[in-house]
């Protein structure tokens, strides 16, 4: 590591002032930042520490519109086990949190630092190796190389994947974040967290310099809403989806009334299938018509060398997802 | 027990007694020898106080409370960190290298050079230059000054396409035509079902928790290091050759390592991480310390090195094998050596057999041995071609085992365990159609073969009985986390006939007896006897102070269950201690050759069955349920033999479903090296675990074990690529078994 000065803060007002300074990175848990900067992937000035603030940006609650508001500190474990959140509407979240890594990580890392965590990308994760992300080099090296676990959908010039977790579940669930900048307030649709363009030279998320997330906001859900969240992994533990799926639908009267389907692992972006999901709507749920949402979620997409395998699983996935919150 | 020394031919049992479920004992008279005062012998009828019982492993809460220190956790007073430059360039030769700069850095203490300009480069990560400094951070600093520069030439990481390798098709089979040979395909003409298929399994890393290194410290011309190896006498010797090539005047050195974390056969030598410790040590005057990093550790120290394997063969109309035909090409690094296979013997013994081997050279890190070097990887590709070509025959597995395989334990085993696994049923359950989750099961043989390193007496254990009661067993071998300590405390308990809270092994100081690496599943047979030997010297010195002291004849009295005396006269054994004043009885046992008659077996037999889970949907295998049975000779510590049987089990599992070196072919570079994207079975991947220890009285020396590092590990791969064969009625050719192979495999079947 190389040394950097560590801010602390008493208060959100205190964080904000120092992440707004130069060459300066915000830690949640610091599951996946410290790593980086051991390897001497980012070697910032100043690293301030969210985590004193978890008293004001840690924590789950229902608000008085019926919607679930989500401390951007709150650890994966609490969100698994919340009980605000055993609702089946919002299970895919549960599921999806209760999967992460290992129990230990779940225990430390934050639900903002889980969305915001960087790319897994062998190449640009390894000081060694220089690619086109962020400029560092002139191509990319997964796109002829070794990618097994690289992008299959919605790639441009960079075939990284979106690594995380619970970025599918709340973008389903029509989630939104709250940020705070330069003393202002914002909140936006989860998806504006994520560049419309995931290029090379684009970092994964949207956020300003000094930009904090502080909240994320489930809306309250209709009446006979469900959610579910799937992935396949060749491990069962400690491991990274290699492909997953996220889907709420709305059920009225037997049918599907409404429905969300994301899938994540497969882009560099969480990726919402409005397409897929729209197939869904008005039918009655079936193993024919998962299929058919199946194919329609993985419709235009455009393998490796040496991942192909990701669009049979990640078809499975959604049909088993599909399946999971239709029962 | 008479104290006296046998010296002329003693009557021995040797074999088992019928394993549970089974009738007739396997039990056979031999006349033995044993050497003018060995101890005499233990054999099958032997009744055992502690021998094969269920005691903890003597170090387990030590390690499990962070009190057992490791070369990782060896610390002194004004000790340095070290750090090598590794070579980014896969081939080459070193134009330049200057360390002026990196010297000057704030904390710096040392540099030295481990290649010299015009030295080749060999692969990613071969060692350059070292440098210590008062902490890693500036260290690494330095090592980013240090201006090396290289001619880089073309390189090639993939054995596939080296010089020598066979043409494969676009399915990965070999398609080069077999070498001709009249005999083989006369052999092959006459036989009623032939079969021909490639398999291939990948690079597997040692990943021992603690890495390379150690820490070196110098007292004038005296070296002492405290090593993470599995050969403590082979590292002192190494290092001094390699110390004294460098010019350094070394008085002595020695080799401190009490605790490993794991080695797996990775750690015979002090290697490069060893020489620069001590060169940094030596250049700095100070302690250094340098542990390789996770990185290093899986591109510099070895590996199970990957195979290109073709069997052909062939069955009569009896279901016997008939003409066994086998190929296999080794993934070796750029020593072009150590990529070599092993295949059974026991099921071709009537056959027509050829074997052939090459090693293909890349410019990657050689392989070191692993776990039953080779076998892992041919048991793999033969059992599975056994199982398609029994499918082919329409024989089941079980049954064409038991026709071909020549060895009487095996044969017993395979019974044993397809009662336990419930074979029959579980192999006749048939998927339902169209069903989601298909199951399987499937079975390997194991061999592993050697009783130990006779006719070495430098191998020694050193026994001391102190007046307080306690005794010390001590050998300058190390102990890799296997349970030597156990073993070196069960035997000399066992022969005193004392408690085993009494007994304290320490293991792993050169200044100690010698003993054998650990390696090849050779300290259990090599130092047992040893230690035995020891107590048993040490028990005739405590008798004889006791006969004095109660005046009676040395020869009569009787050393056992805590009481040493004669007849009604017994002292307990801490009275007893009590006469041996302030100096301890010491003694030096030592490993005599084995006995001239033959053995009852001279290698180790098991068979391990598995049943897996797929999931057909997503390619997702889930080992559910294993069952071994292992023979090691005789059983001395039961819990931890089986823990040995389990633990190889797991790394079956790992290595037949998840690891495997990812290299990135146009850098040379693993892309894996890590524990995130090199993947290790997990606890929730792992199986319903169980085995069933075999003993067996071999009679080949005063005690009869046999070790158990290798056995255990040779089947399990095996038999979860056959479960997996049995599930999608589709085999899997290559290691690791992971969901795109499965895909791939269903969707070729149709
Ligand atoms: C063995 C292992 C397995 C894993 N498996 C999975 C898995 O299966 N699925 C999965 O999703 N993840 C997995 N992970 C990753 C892990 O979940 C993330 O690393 C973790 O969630 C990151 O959270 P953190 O709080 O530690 O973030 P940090 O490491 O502290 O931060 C991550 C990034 O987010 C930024 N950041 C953090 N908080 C904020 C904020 N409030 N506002 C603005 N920016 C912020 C930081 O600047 C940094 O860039 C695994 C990790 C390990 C070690
Ligand atoms: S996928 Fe993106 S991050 Fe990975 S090598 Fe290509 S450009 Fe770099």
């Amino acid at each position: 590591m190389k040394p950097f000065s560590y801010v602390v803060p008493k208060d959100l007002a205190e964080a904000a002032a120092a992440a707004a300074q130069p060459d300066t990175v915000l830690k949640g848990a610091g599951v996946d930042l410290v790593d980086r900067m051991k390897e001497r992937l980012q070697t910032p000035a100043q690293v301030v520490n969210l985590l004193p603030l978890r008293r004001e940006l840690a924590g789950v609650a229902r608000t008085a519109d019926g919607a679930v508001h989500i401390g951007a500190l709150t650890t994966l474990t609490e969100l698994e086990q919340h009980a605000e959140l055993q609702d089946p509407a919002l299970q895919a979240l549960r599921q999806s949190a209760g999967m992460t890594a290992t129990p230990h990580v779940r225990n430390r890392a934050t639900v903002a630092g889980n969305i915001l965590q960087f790319t897994r990308c062998w190449y640009v994760r390894s000081e060694a190796f220089h690619c086109l992300h962020g400029g560092r080099g002139p191509t990319c090296l997964a796109v002829t190389g070794e990618n097994r676990y690289h992008a299959v959908l919605g790639w441009l010039d960079c075939v990284r994947v979106h690594p995380s977790n619970l970025a599918p579940p709340l973008l389903a669930l029509g989630a939104e974040y709250t940020t705070t900048l330069a003393g202002k307030e914002r909140r936006r649709a989860l998806a504006e967290l994520f560049p419309a363009e995931p290029r090379a030279q684009n970092p994964e998320h949207t956020l300003l310099p000094g930009e904090i997330v502080t909240a994320l906001h489930v809306p309250k859900q209709p009446a006979g809403a469900r959610s579910a969240y799937c992935e396949s992994r060749e491990k069962q533990t400690f491991d990274w989806a290699t492909t997953a799926c996220a889907v709420r639908v709305v059920l009225q009267g037997g049918k599907i009334a409404a429905a969300d389907l994301v899938l994540g692992a497969v882009g560099p972006n969480p990726l919402p299938r409005p397409k897929a999901a729209a197939a869904l709507v008005g039918e009655a749920p079936s193993a024919a018509l998962f299929q058919k949402a199946a194919e329609l979620a993985f419709a235009g997409a455009n393998p490796l060398a040496h991942n192909d395998y990701k669009l049979t699983v990640g078809k499975a996935i959604v049909r088993q997802a599909l399946d999971e919150a239709t029962r | 027990m008479n104290a006296r020394t046998p010296q002329e031919d003693v009557k021995i049992r040797v074999g088992y007694k019928a394993l549970p479920g089974q009738k007739g004992d396997r039990l056979e008279e031999r006349t033995v020898k044993p050497a003018a005062g060995d101890a005499p012998p233990w054999d099958a009828m032997t009744q055992f106080a502690l021998v094969g019982s269920d005691v903890d492993r003597v170090d387990g809460l030590a390690k499990a409370s962070g009190r057992a220190k490791y070369s990782y956790d060896v610390t002194f007073p004004g000790m340095l960190q070290a750090m090598i430059l590794r070579s980014p360039v896969p081939r080459g030769k070193l134009t330049a290298l200057e360390l002026d700069e990196a010297a000057r850095m704030p904390g710096v203490q040392a540099v030295v050079a481990l290649k010299e300009v015009g030295n080749k480069v060999r692969f990613v990560g071969d060692a350059i230059a070292a440098v210590a400094g008062v902490n890693l951070h500036a260290v690494r600093d330095a090592i980013e000054r240090i201006r090396a520069e290289y001619d880089r030439e073309e390189h090639n990481v993939d054995y596939l396409v080296a010089d020598d390798a066979p043409m494969v098709d676009e399915k990965g089979a070999i398609s080069e035509d077999w070498p001709a040979d009249e005999g083989m395909t006369a052999a092959l003409l006459e036989a009623k079902v032939t079969h021909d298929a490639t398999y291939r399994v990948e690079v597997q890393t040692h990943s021992s928790l603690e890495t390379h290194g150690g820490v070196a410290r110098w007292t004038g011309n005296d070296l002492e290091v405290w090593l993470s190896t599995q050969a403590t006498f082979g590292c002192r010797g190494e290092l001094a050759r390699a110390l004294q090539g460098k010019k350094i005047d070394v008085g002595s050195v020695t080799i401190h390592s009490e605790f490993v974390g794991g080695g797996f056969g990775s750690k015979f030598g002090a290697g490069i991480e060893g020489l620069a410790l001590c060169l940094l040590a030596h250049a700095a005057k100070a302690p250094v310390k340098l542990m390789l990093d996770r990185f290093e550790e899986h591109t510099t120290t070895g590996n199970r090195p990957g195979a290109l394997m073709q069997a052909r063969g062939g069955v009569d109309a009896e279901g016997r094998i008939v003409a066994w035909d086998w190929r296999s090409f080794g993934h070796a690094g750029f020593s072009a050596s150590g990529g070599s296979v092993a295949v059974p013997n026991y099921y071709t013994a009537d056959a027509k057999v050829r074997r052939n081997h090459k090693d293909l050279a890349i410019d990657a890190d050689p392989p070191r041995p692993m776990r039953a070097p080779g076998h892992p990887q041919g048991w793999f590709g033969a059992e599975l071609f056994l199982d398609e070509l029994a499918a082919k025959a329409g024989v089941d597995p079980l049954t064409f085992r038991l026709n071909n395989d020549r060895e009487q334990i095996r044969q017993d085993q395979w019974r044993f365990a397809a009662e336990r696994f419930g074979w029959a049923a579980a192999r006749a359950r048939a998927n339902e159609p169209g069903a989601r989750l298909l199951r399987g099961v499937g079975l390997s043989s194991a061999r592993w073969g050697n009783l130990g390193n006779p006719g070495r007496p430098a191998h020694g254990i050193t026994c001391r009985i102190h007046q307080d009661g306690t005794v010390e067993t001590r050998s300058g071998a190390q102990e890799p986390g296997v349970g030597t300590k156990t073993m070196l405390s069960v035997i000399t308990a066992e022969e005193l006939g004392v408690d085993l809270k009494l007994v304290k092994a320490t293991v792993g100081h050169t200044g100690d007896p010698s003993g054998p690496a650990s390696g090849g599943s050779t300290v259990t047979p090599s130092l047992a006897p040893a230690a035995r030997h020891a107590a048993f010297l040490a028990k005739q010195q405590l008798c004889e102070l006791v006969a004095k002291h109660l005046g009676v004849p040395a020869a009569n009295v009787t050393c056992a269950g805590g009481l040493v005396g004669l007849g009604k006269e017994q002292l307990r054994w801490a009275e007893a201690c009590k006469l041996i004043g302030p100096n301890p009885i010491d003694v030096r046992g030592q490993r005599f050759a084995n006995y001239d008659s033959k053995p009852f077996h001279g290698s180790q037999c098991g068979v391990q069955m598995a049943e897996v889970e797929i999931d057909s949907w997503t390619g997702f295998v889930r080992v559910t349920r294993m069952f071994g049975i292992q023979d090691c000779g005789l059983v001395i510590a039961r819990k931890l033999a089986e823990s040995q049987v389990l633990g190889a089990m797991i790394q079956g599992v790992s290595y037949a479903l998840h690891e495997q070196r990812i290299m990135d072919k146009r850098s040379g570079r693993m892309l894996n090296g890590d524990f995130l994207r090199y993947k290790i079975t997990g606890v929730r991947d792992l199986p319903e675990l169980e085995c069933h220890m075999h003993s067996i009285a071999n009679g080949h020396d005063s005690v009869g074990a046999a070790g158990l590092g290798e056995p255990p590990s040779v089947a399990s791969a095996a038999a979860i690529a056959n479960a997996v064969f049995h599930a999608l009625r589709a085999p899997v050719r290559h290691l690791p078994i992971t969901p795109d192979k499965v895909l791939k495999a269903l969707a070729q079947k149709g």
